[in-house]
């Protein structure tokens, strides 16, 4: 190498150096979504959690933890309107071998609680664990949380989701007709309080509001089976796809994004990704994902 | 004092009763194995205003068939073994000083309130459940007494909360327990509480004067029984009151008072046998072919009660037309005229309504309707799968139906008022209709349309509409609509409340994103 190309190449590295070294970061950086695929729904469900470093990660023993799944309506498992129980149920066994001193599971239901709680199966599949509750919700539970959010300024959250050790956000994918699908971050619902109805006028923002407030330590998106039409209740059978997938990650926007694929959409698709992107509360495109298949 | 076997029966139907009660509840099944209507279905007056009113037979008033029969074997018995309203009454009424009689009540106060009653039900107008004494008790209960007891025992629980926060969680179990167990699950306040209470009141109230005054002299229940009971053939011996001792006015509730064991009277609570210092009395079982007399009241009584029941029907009628409008009855019913005919006002519809979205008319059925239930959206709506209703109503006014066909049964049809719905009247998103609309392939849809917003700024905005034929007017539309108070989209009676058609489902079919569907992974 003679001296011109020395300085050459030191001047462009010297050019190029801070670029090159936030890619390399960002590489590392990279947030990672576990994709486990299968038609065991409980052993992917522990594949998926593996992959994101295995539950003992998230749950230290003597925690208290919140499993949050998607069960607001009174539809039978096949119709993929709520969470599948034989996810919820891998997740609760998953955090209680970590050594949860209680784990407790309920959602802020649409349609008659008692309903919901019996026909999503959760209820059931839960009954008889040690150390699990899966209680109805108690009004005065709701507490007045100052957000100073875009939209909400402040907003009633369920204080066992505010006082739990680790919270486990498990919702299932699917359609709906205002926000086109509902993920993760809209399944934070199920721990709002007040008049949710108000929020759909500015749904996007809303929804991002209260997720940059109250952060899930673990998103576990069920993607067995999906509603493809007439979310977020569905009821006929024709508008469910079986996908037998579960996706985990810590950063729930990639998630979402990853999720949003099954739909055969694109992330930037879904106005709540893109808000919550732009809010830095996670990361949206997919080509700076590590998706990790299990 | 001993426990006589009339005694023992009282206080053992009055737990059954009473749990059932508690039973008329959602507990996790779709199906409820037992229910307060038991009563209902074995109640003669219950029986014979439905015959009437129907003019033909009902299968599920089976039971009420044999308490007749039992009645006419035996007597009375009911009203002394079985009533849970007079067994209430014979728990309170030592405790309540007695005057003298209510002149007013004696004679034929009590056929001037039944033979209106039946001869109504007859022109079509059914309002024995009005004054039927198990009506009244479980009305009582579910309208005013129990939303007491669970309001009451939640507040306690809440304030606790307030006052040590999550340690509360300590005392849950016990808390629990009574709640699962005995708790309604949701608060919920009636109209015409008060009133309801007030009628249980009056009947307690009434002991002031005498022991089972209502029984004796008003009960429309009781004066029908009394009436088949005079032909039993269980007779005391002896009939009268013995010269030497009388004790018997003294022990007993009813009859007594006139000297004589009257049957229509009697409700055979044996507290004259038990009591009898000389072991003389016996009920013995024996044909008789002489009936007390008189086998009918005066004739002035019999057609002057016929005449106000035709009296009492015809002017009832009256609606006012704006009322009916929003007058939205439960799933299954679908002629007005039929249900009337068929509902004996006696409340567990609304007991048991999962959602809370039955309440007792006060004024929006007219006279003809009153405390029949209806359905008011803002307050509750009916559950899509949910067929509770259907189940524990005692008559089939409220048809007991599969949820499959339930679920296509049209109640109302929801409408849009633009001057509340947001996106109208705002021109901001909202749908929450659409999103909770249970028909599954949704009776509220949307439509994207390019708007001007009126910041002066263009945009999309999703704009709802109704899909009439499919629309059930479950009314959770109405009740989920986050405007306030008055909501953007309201459900209103209609007249041709035909059944939805069967939605197909297993065509193939393409999603809202163009791939076919169920099954391809």
């Amino acid at each position: 190498m003679n001296r011109r190309n020395f300085v050459k190449s030191v001047g462009t590295l010297t050019l190029m150096a801070p670029l090159l070294i936030r890619e390399a970061l960002a590489a590392v950086d990279q947030p990672l979504v576990a994709v486990a695929e299968g038609s065991d729904y409980t052993a992917i469900t522990r594949r998926a959690i593996n992959a994101v470093g295995g539950m003992k990660k998230y749950v230290k023993p003597g925690d208290v933890v919140v499993v949050k799944p998607n069960m607001g309506w009174d539809r039978s498992v096949d119709l993929a309107a709520n969470t599948h129980p034989l996810v919820v149920r891998a997740v609760v066994e998953e955090c209680l071998a970590a050594g949860a001193r209680k784990v407790k599971v309920f959602d802020n239901t649409c349609n008659d609680s008692r309903r919901c709680y019996v026909n999503s199966g959760i209820e059931n599949a839960l009954k008889g664990m040690k150390n699990v509750e899966c209680k109805q919700i108690e009004p005065e539970r709701f507490k007045k949380v100052p957000l100073n959010g875009q939209f909400l300024k402040e907003w009633e959250l369920y204080d066992e989701a505010l006082s739990a050790n680790v919270y486990i956000n498990v919702p299932i994918a699917k359609h709906h007709g205002l926000s086109r699908l509902t993920l993760g971050l809209k399944n934070v619902m199920g721990i709002m309080g007040g008049n949710r109805g108000y929020i759909h006028r500015n749904l996007d923002s809303a929804i991002a509001d209260v997720n940059a407030y109250f952060k899930a330590h673990l998103t576990i998106i069920d993607a067995t089976r999906i509603l493809t039409a007439h979310g977020p209740q569905g009821g006929n059978i024709a508008d469910v796809r079986v996908t037998n997938k579960v996706i985990a990650s810590t950063d729930i926007v990639a998630a979402d994004a990853f999720a949003t694929t099954l739909f055969g959409l694109k992330p930037a698709d879904i106005p709540l990704t893109v808000a919550a992107h732009k809010r830095g509360l996670g990361e949206m495109n997919l080509d700076r994902i590590r998706v990790v298949r299990v | 004092m001993k426990n006589p076997p009339p005694r023992i029966s009282q206080l053992f139907f009055l737990a059954i009763f009473l749990v059932l009660f508690v039973m008329t509840e959602y507990r996790g099944q779709d199906q409820i194995n037992a229910a307060v209507n038991s009563f209902f279905r074995a109640d003669p007056l219950v029986l014979f205003s439905c015959l009437l009113a129907e003019k033909a037979w009902n299968w599920l008033l089976l039971p009420a068939v044999l308490m007749v029969l039992a009645t006419l074997l035996l007597g009375r018995f009911f009203c002394g073994w079985i009533c849970p309203l007079g067994t209430l009454l014979d728990l309170v009424t030592p405790a309540i000083r007695k005057s003298a009689p209510i002149s007013l009540l004696k004679g034929n106060a009590r056929y001037w309130l039944l033979i209106p009653l039946l001869s109504s039900s007859l022109f079509n107008l059914n309002l024995s459940g009005l004054l039927d004494p198990i009506a009244i008790l479980l009305r009582g209960l579910t309208f005013l007494l129990y939303p007491l007891l669970g309001l009451t025992a939640r507040e306690g629980w809440v304030n606790l909360y307030q006052l040590i926060g999550e340690r509360r969680d300590s005392l849950a179990p016990a808390y629990n327990l009574f709640r699962d167990n005995l708790l309604p699950f949701r608060d919920t306040l009636y109209p015409l509480a008060f009133f309801s209470a007030l009628l249980l009141i009056a009947i307690f109230a009434l002991e002031r004067y005498e022991t089972r005054n209502w029984c004796r002299n008003l009960c429309p229940l009781g004066t029908l029984l009394g009436w088949l009971g005079r032909f039993s053939f269980f007779n005391r011996v002896p009939k009268g009151v013995c010269g030497d001792c009388g004790k018997c006015r003294e022990l007993c509730p009813t009859t007594f008072d006139q000297g004589i064991l009257n049957k229509s009277e009697c409700i055979l609570c044996l507290d004259c046998q038990t009591g009898c210092p000389h072991n003389r009395i016996t009920f013995d079982a024996r044909l008789e072919f002489l009936p007390e007399r008189p086998l009918v009241p005066e004739r002035r009584v019999l057609l002057g009660g016929m005449a106000s029941g035709l009296l009492l029907a015809i002017p009832a009628r009256f609606r006012s037309p704006e009322k009916l409008s929003r007058l939205i009855r439960p799933p299954g019913v679908r002629d007005e005229s039929d249900f009337l005919k068929k509902c004996v006002r006696c409340g567990e519809c609304m007991k048991v309504c999962l959602k809370n979205a039955l309440y007792p008319s006060a004024w929006q059925a007219g006279v003809e309707g009153f405390y029949t239930p209806l359905v008011i959206p803002r307050l509750g709506y009916c559950e899509y799968n949910c067929t509770l209703c259907g189940q524990v109503c005692p008559t089939g006014a409220i048809p007991n139906l599969p949820v499959s066909a339930k679920r296509r049964e049209v109640i109302g049809k929801a409408v849009f008022d633009k001057g509340h719905c947001l996106p109208f009247a705002k021109r901001i998103d909202c749908i929450v209709c659409e999103e909770h609309c249970p028909i599954p392939d949704k009776a509220i849809r949307s439509r994207e349309v390019k708007i001007i917003g009126f910041d002066g700024v263009p945009k999309i905005v999703k704009e709802p509409y109704v899909v009439d034929e499919i629309c059930n007017g479950c009314g959770i539309c109405e009740f989920v609509c986050p405007v306030e108070t008055k909501a953007g989209i309201e459900v209103f009676s209609v007249r041709n409340r035909n059944p939805v058609a069967e939605q197909v489902s297993s065509s193939p079919h393409v999603d809202a994103y163009g791939q076919s569907g169920y099954g391809s992974k």
